[in-house]
């Protein structure tokens, strides 16, 4: 399929301007996370749910076709007709077939994403047959000739008057804006279709093995009528929803129905086995017949993704869009978007597979990686893992654009080439603002500010700042070496000597390994693997070239880079080992300084300091696991703490994306300085140095009262009145 | 063929299950908007069920019996305060989209979810159960379960084919700006009898 190409920028600047959108999705992305934990409540333990649905999954997709089979031969034998669709053009002959063979004029459907993802609409409507939508929110974006923006609630972009004027049009007559009268209104007119129709076409929740029944997870009814009335009753159903046992629809229904729509469960949850009985008017009698049933398994590229490593994750998804109801930038934008049916991480991923790579090519930067969605996603899907995983399979296959292949490869895998660039640009900064190959560089942003102050490039960076701020400590307990990272080296200098100051108060000694360079983040992001490990190369050596007991970082990014080489080299026979033996050494500050604190009995809460507000890091929190102990430390420093409101959402920087996609940047932006300025402290701290950039960018233009820093900072500062006291 | 009628009751949990749960799963029904009236004796439960038909002004029912139904005498009862009541299939179909109430019986009940479970293989329940404005539901009140895998270890064991599952409350939606709106396809109102006394011939 080749793609179409499209104008994103465009369409992102217009969803911004879309008020009723933005109203809308700001408000549910308000309210669900409480929403969600409340449906929970009386579940049990929430983890082990959801490690329930993710092992039942992965035991499935481990033998797909098997299980396929089975549901096959368990449907057939209690009368349903089975059809395996390739690809969507056999899915929709198959149909168009049976409904020329059986004579059907009149098609109602229930929400069925497979029979969006394969435009069934258009194809049999184009065959002279009328087709239907009954879901509420299915039918208004019908009406609408648009396309669902969320995949639980399809109209959530549209406001009462705009489907008042929707209903209007197609009723041709005058439909107040009332939302009790327009469902009023829809049920008639559903009811008449629902009655004169001669097949019902449903999707699936879930699909059991075991008997063949096809699960369906709704509130309006409209499956149950879809299910019920027709005389012909089809499913149109991908590979993922295949469950082997009934038992384990159980697994199931415990957490879809919480985690979609925030209910215990919906009003209707229906199995279907085996076709069931209809009522037919015969010759004006009305007379019992038995339907015809059929389930159309589709494929469409999901069996290729099966046998893939990697992407069999996927199949974890039990399409409940909750991922979408965290993410900072759907909740910004919606769902149109990201081009097809399936919007947000999730989105972008089943695109790949199901549209191909061109079509991800296009909107995949919109994951910023902050894994808010992999804290609640029930099939526990890494998506953003999984994106980036695709970036990288997309570079060795089409390559990177030359420019960007340049500037990684020549520069920023050219440490002294780097760091003379860097040099430059905090003298003179000019060519900075023209330079194409300067914009692909980390810390390109410097002195582009706009609509954020953003930090220029130190003068004196860190590495040159050694030399002052290292003590020689004559028996350390320990040894470690600081990796820095460009963005704490280069602009934020002041806190890598409070780094030194920190672990030298706690009578460590601390390295400063000149060869160390960037930790290679910003290229992997673009899924430059092979660059990326050659930076790693030369940062294991440098960095274990004193043989250090512990390799500290103050930024979570960089520390869970320096772990990932790890991963990155396993195969490589020399350098793996070496990449494995200083992952285990790599230490973030604030966990070890903590567990030191600790040791010496000063990781306690003490009073009298100033009110603090602390922004937990996406990836401090979820890659790294680390949020309470840089609160410890703060509190031990003798700060106030008061929580902001969620205080581990993104701050919207994301590397290079909180520049690039400044318009998208700084909404999430000013979402976090209100939730800061909430909470009236004096400080917003924080451990990691892009939210450091982003966030004292906001601050300097919007609340200028308060200050960003680092927690490093904070207890250097202690430290500091210690020595003078 | 379809048997989930007469076995699932030799499933039935009796150990962690019972009318103890009650108190619970009517918490939760009415969390999901259904009406609940709980019943000591058969008697009451029809009289409950005909203060419901006489609120809503019901002229019109199709019903599908169920045991306690026919130990309540609902039918006759409705019949004698003047509602016309369909009970064959043919009948249902032709009136179950202009009757005033559906009525019918049901399974269990889950305590988790406030859900009630009823099997509908035949035509005509699911008619009853989904096109009129109100339905409602008879549950013998001891038959309550824990929660939804509780519920699922009584449908594995009795589910070989048919139509069954969980009603929770009445048909909603919250397609438009995401207000809770009941009634969209299915019943407006959906309300639960349930009855202590058993049927003739044991519970449930
Ligand atoms: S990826 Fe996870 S959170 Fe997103 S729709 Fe699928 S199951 Fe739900």
């Amino acid at each position: 399929m080749k793609a179409e190409k499209r104008k994103l920028r465009k369409e992102i600047s217009e969803k911004l301007k879309d008020k009723t959108l933005r109203g809308a999705l700001g408000r549910f992305a308000e309210v669900y996370p409480e929403a969600r934990a409340a449906a929970y409540a009386n579940a049990g333990d929430v983890e082990t749910l959801r490690e329930a649905v993710k092992q039942m999954k992965i035991a499935t997709v481990g033998q797909i076709e098997a299980v396929a089979d089975r549901f096959e031969a368990a449907a057939t034998k209690r009368g349903v007709q089975v059809f395996r669709a390739e690809d969507g053009e056999s899915a929709k002959a198959y149909l168009l077939k049976l409904c020329k063979e059986t004579g059907v004029e009149r098609i109602v459907k229930s929400k069925s994403m497979a029979s969006e993802e394969i435009h069934l609409n258009p194809y049999l409507e184009a065959a002279g047959i009328t087709v239907t939508e009954t879901d509420l929110g299915e039918w208004i974006v019908a009406l609408a000739h648009e396309r669902p923006s969320h995949m639980v609630i399809p109209a959530i972009h549209m406001n009462r008057h705009q489907v008042a004027e929707h209903f209007s049009k197609e009723l041709k007559k005058e439909i107040p804006p009332d939302i009790a009268v327009m469902v009023q209104v829809a049920r008639k007119e559903l009811r008449e279709k629902f009655l004169q129709a001669d097949m019902g076409i449903s999707g699936a929740n879930f699909l059991i093995a075991e008997n063949g029944a096809v699960g369906l997870v709704t509130n309006e009814g409209n499956a149950r009528m879809v299910t019920t009335l027709p005389r012909i009753q089809v499913a149109i159903v991908g590979y993922e929803k295949l469950i082997p046992t009934i038992k384990d629809a159980a697994t199931i229904l415990k957490v879809l129905p919480r985690n979609a729509t925030c209910q215990l469960m919906t009003s209707y949850t229906t199995m279907v086995s085996g076709p069931t009985p209809a009522m037919v008017k015969r010759d004006g009698k009305w007379v019992e017949e038995q339907k015809e049933m059929h389930v159309i398994l589709l494929d469409n590229g999901r069996l290729r993704a099966a046998k893939d490593e990697r992407f069999r994750e996927i199949f974890q998804c039990v399409r409940c869009a909750s991922c979408l109801n965290v993410c900072p930038v759907y909740t910004l934008i919606g769902g149109h978007v990201y081009g097809h049916i399936y919007a947000g991480g999730i989105g972008a991923i089943l695109t790949a597979f199901l549209h191909g790579m061109e079509e991800f090519a296009q909107f995949h930067e919109l994951c910023i990686g902050c894994r808010r969605c992999t804290t609640i996603c029930p099939g526990k899907i890494d998506i953003p893992g999984l994106i980036e995983e695709l970036r990288v399979r997309k570079v060795k296959d089409k390559g990177l654009p030359f420019l960007l292949k340049q500037t990684f490869e020549n520069v920023i895998a050219n440490r002294k080439l780097f760091h003379s660039l860097l040099r430059l640009a905090a003298r003179g900064q000019k060519p900075f603002q023209e330079g194409k190959l300067i914009r692909h560089l980390p810390l390109f942003f410097a002195g582009l500010a706009k609509d954020r102050s953003l930090p220029a490039i130190a003068e004196e960076p860190l590495r040159d700042r050694v030399a002052k701020v290292k003590r020689k400590i004559a028996n350390p307990d320990k040894r470690v070496a600081f990796f820095g990272g460009c963005t704490m080296d280069f602009v934020f200098p002041e806190t890598g000597e409070s780094v030194f100051k920190v672990l030298q108060d706690l009578n460590i000694e601390v390295l400063y390994p000149e060869g160390q360079s960037c930790c290679g983040k910003p290229v992997l992001a673009m899924g430059d693997e092979e660059t990326m490990k050659r930076i790693a190369r030369e940062n294991i050596k440098a960095l274990e070239e004193a043989n250090p007991d512990a390799i500290v970082s103050a930024c979570p990014t960089c520390t869970e880079s320096l772990q990932h080489y790890r991963e990155l080299l396993k195969d490589d026979p020399e350098w793996g080992p070496k990449a494995a033996a200083m992952a285990k050494k790599v230490r973030e500050f604030c966990s070890l300084v903590a567990e030191e604190y600790e040791k010496h009995g000063r990781l306690k809460k003490k009073a009298g300091g100033l009110r603090v507000t602390y922004h937990d890091s996406c990836h401090m929190k979820r890659v790294l696991g680390i949020d309470k102990e840089p609160r410890q430390l703060l509190e031990a420093a003798g700060c106030e703490l008061v929580e902001m409101k969620d205080a581990d959402k993104c701050c919207g920087m994301s590397g290079i994306f909180g520049v690039k996609y400044a318009e998208l940047s700084m909404p999430i932006l000013s979402q976090k300085i209100a939730n800061i300025e909430e909470t009236g402290a004096e400080i917003a701290a924080c451990a990691c140095s892009g939210c450091m950039v982003q966030i004292q960018g906001g601050l300097d233009k919007k609340l200028p009262g308060v200050k960003m820093k680092h927690v490093a900072d904070i207890l250097a500062e202690k430290i500091g009145e210690k020595k003078i006291a | 063929m379809h048997t989930f009628t007469e076995t699932w009751q030799r499933s039935f949990p009796t150990a962690t299950s019972g009318s103890h749960l009650f108190a619970e799963f009517e918490e939760r029904a009415r969390a999901a908007a259904a009406e609940v009236f709980r019943c000591a004796t058969l008697t009451e439960a029809r009289e409950a069920l005909l203060r419901l038909v006489e609120g809503a002004g019901v002229t019109k029912a199709v019903v599908v019996e169920s045991p306690l139904q026919l130990a309540a005498g609902v039918t006759e009862a409705l019949r004698a305060r003047g509602v016309e009541v369909y009970t064959a299939p043919a009948e249902i179909a032709e009136h179950a989209p202009t009757a005033d109430i559906g009525i019918s019986g049901v399974e269990f009940g889950v305590a988790e979810t406030g859900s009630v479970f009823q099997e509908g293989y035949a035509i005509a329940t699911r008619l009853v159960t989904i096109l009129p404005p109100l339905h409602v539901v008879f549950l013998p009140s001891a038959n309550i379960v824990p929660d939804v895998p509780q519920a699922f270890e009584i449908i594995a064991k009795n589910f070989d084919r048919g139509y069954l599952g969980f009603i929770t409350g009445p048909s909603r939606t919250g397609d438009i700006e995401r207000v809770l709106t009941i009634g969209v396809h299915g019943p407006g109102r959906f309300a639960i009898i349930a009855c202590d006394e058993a049927p003739q011939g044991g519970t449930r």
